[in-house]
């Protein structure tokens, strides 16, 4: 990732202010705008803030304070003048731009009578957060995801923060294009919130594969359903399982023949197990291995690769 | 015979300047309507294809008079370019270059100089209907225009004739 792209994000008049933040780019992992608050930066090493001059600093209360008006004009410059072509995303919480970097955001929300989200009105609160990728990043797991030839359904178990996202976009790009443990295969990403591909105008800014076809912006149950009888990948890659439906889903596409590529928030395999939904498809075995990552001195590793029986993978 | 052949030259410069006028009439007409369809097609986009403004100046750019492609390829050019020049400042210096020499009324000229501004709603219907109150106005002054065509240009017609009669006469 270019710095410019950190630039980018910012409307001219306020570019000045982010050019020591945007010197960071490969360190940085998010930046939080909080109206009235001090500018955050987060990078690998930890929190630092942005002063009124632009400069990094480490004390809270040296950090430049934003305003409304500047959070008003950073949407507007990031949506490209055009809120309603981001209204559902929006009303999700979170926006898309280019380079598969993704804004969170929260306010006031509004709701419709029937308790749906309908809009988020004074959005105060932007946390943009950076998207890396870095090719290789899945090379340490890649060995274990494969037996006989054959690749496993692999649930890839993280923390938020500890680079899901990065992984399982490196493991779709080496699945797709093939590798030393396996022929290339089509793989089908239901990008829900386009992070995995990053895609812009339909076309993904990050390398995820030459065989690989994407469904941006797309629900993961109904996106699923809609590659498998589509598409006809060998592989479907799914980001933040969260429910009872997207297992449902991924049980039907796994029916279908297609092999799991998905990720979870979580910190170890028991954390899962608990959860209701995860239940029955961890007890059933639809997953034959489970890559869990962790934090370790501020750097995201692979605690361990797991099968299906819970025990380590050595090969 | 020099005298006569005088009078001929200055009654067709005086015709040639009634139908330029009336040219420039008819331009007029033929401008605004294309300004109109604009319109229309920057709502369609919008409230159908959710398509962002500088997608939407692409896809204008396609399916406009030849005159304003280059405008509008500027325009996505520069803001997919990212310098973080705002659209409206865009549009503005873009739109006023292009304005500049088309035979239109400074009011209409900044209708369109001035649809940004009528951007930031999060709904995209109710964004297209932003765009509604600067199609209804050019709408009326193409209509009133194309009204007034008609009787205009036989009166320009009439008048460049005799305008050439009486400086024929006078310099006889």
């Amino acid at each position: 990732m270019h710095r410019e792209e950190i630039l980018r994000m910012f409307p001219e008049r306020m570019r000045g202010r982010w050019q020591e933040t945007a010197d960071l780019c490969g360190n940085l992992q998010e930046i939080r705008l909080r109206v009235g608050r001090p500018v955050t930066v987060i990078t690998v090493s930890g929190e630092r803030f942005v002063d009124i001059e632009g400069r990094i600093v480490d004390r809270q209360e040296a950090g430049a304070r934003i305003t409304e008006r500047e959070i008003e004009e950073i949407i507007q410059h990031l949506c490209q003048y055009s809120l309603y072509a981001f209204a559902d995303e929006i009303r999700q919480g979170f926006l898309t731009i280019q380079g598969g970097h993704r804004v969170g955001m929260a306010g006031q929300v509004i709701l419709e009578d029937t308790g749906r989200v309908r809009n988020i009105k004074y959005i105060r609160y932007l946390n943009i957060r950076i998207a890396h990728q870095i090719k290789g990043a899945a090379d340490s797991i890649l060995p274990f995801l494969y037996e006989k030839d054959r690749l496993c359904n692999t649930l890839l178990i993280s923390p938020p923060g500890c680079g899901k996202t990065t992984m399982l976009r490196d493991m779709i790009r080496q699945i797709s294009d093939g590798s030393m443990y396996g022929q290339g295969m089509n793989v089908g990403v239901v990008d829900e919130r386009s992070e995995i591909a990053g895609s812009y105008m339909g076309v993904p800014q990050n390398d995820v594969g030459s065989r690989t076809d994407v469904l941006d912006g797309c629900p993961k149950v109904e996106g699923m359903m809609m590659l498998v009888r589509s598409m006809a990948p060998q592989v479907i890659a799914v980001d933040e399982l969260g429910s009872d439906k997207d297992m449902e889903a991924l049980q039907m596409a796994s029916g279908c023949g297609c092999k799991l590529i998905v990720t979870i928030h979580g910190s170890s395999l028991s954390e899962i197990q608990n959860k209701k939904y995860m239940r029955y498809v961890i007890k059933e075995g639809l997953f034959e291995r489970y890559v869990i990552l962790k934090r370790v001195n501020g750097n995201c590793v692979v605690e361990g690769v797991y099968d299906r029986e819970g025990k380590p993978c050595i090969r | 015979m020099y005298k006569i052949m005088g009078c001929f030259c200055i009654l067709a410069g005086c015709m040639g300047l009634g139908r330029l006028k009336v040219g420039q009439e008819r331009e007029r007409i033929l401008h605004l309507r294309e300004l109109i369809r604009m319109i229309h097609r920057m709502q369609d986009e919008i409230s159908y294809g959710k398509h962002t403004l500088p997608e939407i100046c692409l896809i204008l750019a396609d399916n406009v008079d030849s005159w304003y492609a280059p405008y509008f390829i500027e325009i996505h050019r520069q803001m997919l370019q990212g310098d973080g020049t705002g659209l409206k400042e865009v549009w503005e210096k873009q739109m006023t270059a292009c304005l500049e020499n088309l035979p239109l009324q400074e009011e209409e000229k900044d209708i369109i100089r001035q649809l940004p501004a009528c951007l930031g709603l999060q709904e995209e219907k109710r964004q297209a209907l932003g765009f509604e109150q600067a199609a209804i106005l050019l709408s009326g002054k193409c209509q009133k225009a194309e009204e007034a065509y008609e009787n205009r240009s036989k009166m320009i017609h009439s008048v460049s004739i005799l305008a050439g009669l009486l400086l024929s006469i006078l310099l006889l």
